[in-house]
């Protein structure tokens, strides 16, 4: 297992000018999609995949992961200028990013910004390098029973950490289990749910009710809260300042800042159903609890915007990890991904890196290329992006409808799937206003066909025997670290709550 | 109208149900786990919890006033949304998004009719010589013969 052979080997398919072109159009692309508020990787991503089509499988697969790590790099934008949130994921770096561009600083905030999600990016790329061949190593001597218990543990992390509104968080991924049940029964051959439709015979695929929940509900969410009337103009806090880059003090303070931001944002992507948002809130509340200076946090402190910030990228590089070496998503944005292998006729699982080396290191090394690129592009296009926030969101919305529906059409040419996605969409608006989790749902269209299918062949197995789970020692394992984390994590979920409470009642 | 929408849950978990327990068998005759087993669990689940939840909201009642204008502009542009996917089925993906446009444009962006008509003619192109010429990708046909 020579790793740096492996990087070297996955350099030289990286580097092609081809998918150089698609890389940086990739991590554009990823920016604006994440500059634009309400939408997050997962809607940029569900909608921009059709698009993949008539491209070669590393280059698609390169601008696809270029997309998703860029959203992370640019949904901070909006929160340091505007105070909204770019998705989820930022909401944390609103709390000190905003405080720092009213005091002036937004120029050295986008900066630093920028720096803690390269540092962000690159470790968790490099710990990927070293992990992931490992992961696939262990992961090899899993069969049908720790599938199940891995897609088990996925769903109750992701409803455990919703917290107080967790009721409709079971009730999200209840619909998307049951989603996901339409279809011909594998091993009866029955037709459930199809009532004699020759369309869903094949089931309901996930990517039209991805794009209707995340991109046009995300779009009906934001005309119900009259974004379309308000413009951004007047409230951009970007003028020309007299330093647009950081002091020294700002970088020598948060050096140690970074380092733990990264790992800890690293390890909690890895969490298949904890994701970037969980990663952010936890760095930015175990940031101000090290702190010598606690009281400035909420006000502008340099560390509370970086902490955040490094964590999310982190975030979203662990989150591949068990996509690569187990093929199971840990997120709607890293379920968009596995569709997007899947359609390319590759399985991510424990011998995708053995059998597909080239595009397994590819993909990683052009995670090192394409966090660089983003780097420069965040620091010297940013004036750029401030433009697009200017964009009328009157003029995007329709615009949007448009794209998702051609795009929704492109994929299977179903028109089926075109008013499934046209009703997810509805549905994905009442679920934004009344508290559900459309990821939920989305996770739960994907990992319960997959639980189903997992159990049936462990019961095969076990000839009907439940003690099939106790009996092996993979399974004894991760039933242990579920129940961890499911004692642990809602403690940590709330510590970062209550930060984020104290943050808004104090400033 | 937070209610009515947990009612409209609460119905199709109840029919989801009723399908598990009618049309789908629990455990096939070899004794494995049959097509009905997930189903049912599922939609006795959501039962339960959409009930737990509709009860919660009915006892915390708050009696807040809803906004019907924020209401007004949303539900707009869902009509029209959905008007959209009509005209592709009838006219197909060039016409078709050249008219959404057109009139989603003039109601939410009023009075910039030449913006408008500008974006209504350019987006359709730009997406049909991506999607068309470019990528080769599927674009919605029409119910009869038109030139693109």
């Amino acid at each position: 297992m020579d790793i740096f052979g492996d990087l070297l080997m996955g350099l030289t398919v990286a580097i092609t000018p081809i998918n150089m072109v698609y890389l940086m159009f990739g991590a554009c692309v990823g920016m604006i999609v994440g500059v634009i508020p309400g939408f997050g990787p997962s809607a940029g991503l569900a909608i921009l995949l059709p698009v993949t089509f008539g491209m070669d499988p590393i280059g698609a697969i390169m601008m696809l992961a270029a997309i998703y790590y860029g959203a992370m790099y640019g949904g901070t934008i909006t929160s340091i200028l505007l105070n909204t949130p770019g998705e989820s994921a930022t909401v944390a770096s609103t709390f000190d990013g905003f405080p720092l561009a009213k005091q002036g600083r937004a120029g050295p905030a986008l900066v630093m910004q920028a720096a803690a999600s390269f540092v962000g990016g690159t470790v968790g790329v490099i710990l990927i390098t070293i992990l992931a061949p490992m992961f696939a190593q262990v992961s090899r001597s899993f069969g049908p029973p720790e599938y199940f218990l891995l897609a088990a543990m996925g769903m109750l992390t992701l409803i455990v950490m919703i917290g107080e509104h967790w009721k409709l968080g079971v009730i999200s991924a209840l619909i998307g289990l049951a989603l996901g049940t339409v279809g011909v029964d594998l091993e009866t051959g029955q037709g459930r749910y199809t009532f004699g439709s020759a369309e869903l015979i094949g089931g309901i695929y996930f990517i039209p009710i991805a794009i209707g929940l995340f991109g046009l509900g995300e779009l009906f969410f934001a005309f119900y809260n009259n974004l379309h009337k308000t413009g951004t103009g007047s409230i951009v806090q970007y003028d020309k300042e007299e330093r647009f880059w950081p002091t020294a003090h700002d970088w020598i303070s948060t050096r140690m800042t970074m380092v733990r931001g990264s790992l800890l944002g690293f390890v909690v992507g890895v969490i298949p159903g904890a994701g970037a948002t969980i990663a952010s809130l936890m760095a930015y509340s175990i940031e101000r609890s090290v702190s010598k200076t606690p009281e400035n946090f909420g006000k502008g402190e340099m560390a509370g915007l970086v902490a955040p910030e490094t964590a999310n990228n982190a975030a979203s590089s662990g989150a591949m990890i068990p996509l690569l070496t187990l093929g199971i998503p840990g997120s709607a944005s890293t379920a968009v991904l596995l569709a997007a292998f899947l359609m390319w006729g590759l399985r991510p699982g424990p011998l995708f890196m053995q059998q597909n080396p080239e595009l397994a290191w590819g993909l990683i090394a052009s995670m090192y290329l394409g966090n660089m690129a983003l780097l420069a592009i965040s620091i010297f296009a940013i004036p750029l992006f401030v433009q697009i926030i200017k964009v009328p969101y009157r003029i995007l919305g329709p615009i949007i409808v448009v794209i998702c529906a051609l795009g929704t059409f492109s994929v299977h040419a179903s028109f089926v799937e075109l008013y499934l996605m046209f009703a997810a969409g509805i549905i994905g608006f009442f679920m934004r206003l009344y508290g559900f989790s459309p990821a939920a749902l989305v996770l739960a269209l994907v990992l319960g066909p997959l639980g189903e299918e997992a159990l049936r062949q462990t019961l095969t197995i076990s000839r009907g025997s439940f003690m099939i789970f106790l009996e092996r020692a993979p399974s004894l394992w991760i039933i242990g670290i579920t129940i961890v984390l499911l004692l642990i994590l809602p403690l940590i979920g709330r510590f970062g709550s209550r930060a984020s409470e104290a943050e808004k009642a104090g400033s | 109208m937070r209610i009515v929408f947990m009612l409209v849950l609460l119905a199709g978990a109840l029919f989801y149900s009723y399908i598990a327990f009618i049309d789908l068998s629990f455990m096939t005759r070899t004794g494995r786990l049959g097509p009905g087993f997930f189903p049912r669990i599922i939609g006795v689940a959501t039962v339960v919890v959409t009930l737990w939840v509709l009860v919660d909201e009915v006892r915390k009642r708050n009696l807040a006033e809803e906004n019907v204008q924020t209401w007004r502009d949303v539900i707009v542009l869902m009509a029209l949304a959905l008007g959209y996917a009509v005209l592709l089925r009838l006219f197909g993906g060039f016409v078709a998004t050249a008219i959404f446009l057109a009139v989603t444009l003039s109601i939410v962006n009023r009075g910039h009719l030449y913006k408008n008509m500008l974006i209504a003619i350019l987006i359709p192109t730009g997406v049909y010589l991506l999607f068309d010429r470019f990528l080769n990708a599927n674009m919605p046909p029409a119910l009869f013969p038109l030139p693109i």
